[in-house]
């Protein structure tokens, strides 16, 4: 090996190194602020799921499973909103949830950001396809 | 177990990268020696799986409601047989096991309900491991079997 092939690799594994330092010191929340999140959004989603189910028993179960009841349901600024906070608040709790069983099984740094990435990714994209069915049904005109 | 076997298994537990110690998911679904604490620790993970499921389930099956009344019927037909119905008290009665379960462990985490500390004497029974957390699993169980025969009442008598 020449002295110039050993100073290159010296110098991509010093580049590698603060590029690893770099993201290892990328902290947005620590666990505990974490896992404060966590108790108050499944705090959180106890009210307004309790709200949702009650929504579904102010009348004949089955009626109010009906296409034109859950559409008036969606049209309802209020209970929009509601499903809204039921959709947020669930997702960060249970896909977190995940993410701590996940971290429980395995502890590396590489499976940890992986973990990390999926978990926000899927928070993501059920938040904006539920966030879709939200907006659609709300303008939905059923003549 | 052979000298030579031995040895090695003391050079993996000084070695400082050995993770062989570790049992996995083998450990996690232990319930051996830990008793209803642990039997409480896999419900809590095991109904959060379940529900994270059915939640995108749900978003997924309500997302049939923006292709119009047919795709609403047809989606909705599939929860209107016993399996749909049973698949639902089901969901019913993890939910609340999480929810009390959860709130126990809430309380538990700040420190509510763990007993006093004191010196760890024969039999060594921890102090946190006593009957207000038990009674608080207790609670999550009876509550979970009620909304379930409540969840089941309401599904199969279609009021």
């Amino acid at each position: 090996m020449t002295s110039d092939s050993i100073k290159n690799n010296n110098r991509n594994k010093n580049n590698s190194k603060n590029t690893t330092q770099w993201f290892s010191n990328i902290t947005l929340l620590r666990e505990s602020q974490i896992m404060k999140i966590h108790y108050i959004t499944g705090v959180g989603a106890l009210f307004v799921v309790a709200i949702h189910i009650m929504m579904r028993l102010i009348m004949p179960f089955n009626m109010s499973l009906e296409f034109e009841n859950v559409i008036l349901n969606y049209k309802n600024v209020f209970y929009a909103l509601l499903l809204e906070s039921i959709l947020i608040l669930i997702a960060i709790h249970g896909f977190n949830g995940l993410r701590v069983i996940l971290l429980e099984i395995r502890q590396t740094q590489i499976w940890e950001r992986a973990v990390n990435i999926l978990v926000i990714v899927a928070m993501i994209g059920i938040i904006a396809y539920g966030t879709r069915t939200i907006i659609i049904a709300n303008g939905f005109s059923l003549g | 177990m052979t000298s030579a076997k031995s040895a090695k298994r003391i050079d993996d537990i000084n070695n400082k990268n050995d993770r062989t110690n570790r049992e996995g998911l083998r450990g996690w679904l232990n319930p051996i020696i830990y008793g209803w604490e642990r039997v409480s620790y896999w419900f809590q993970r095991l109904t959060g799986i379940f529900l994270l499921v059915y939640f995108i389930g749900h978003v997924y099956e309500t997302s049939s409601l923006v292709s119009g009344p047919d795709a609403w019927a047809a989606m909705l037909e599939m929860t209107q047989t016993i399996g749909g119905h049973i698949f639902l008290i089901l969901v019913i009665g993890a939910s609340t096991l999480h929810t009390v379960n959860g709130i126990r462990l809430i309380f538990t985490q700040s420190g509510q309900g763990l007993g006093k500390p004191g010196r760890p004497d024969y039999p060594y029974d921890p102090t946190s491991v006593n009957n207000k957390q038990r009674s608080g699993l207790w609670i999550a169980f009876i509550l979970a079997a009620v909304a379930m025969l409540y969840g089941a009442n309401v599904l199969f008598s279609g009021e």
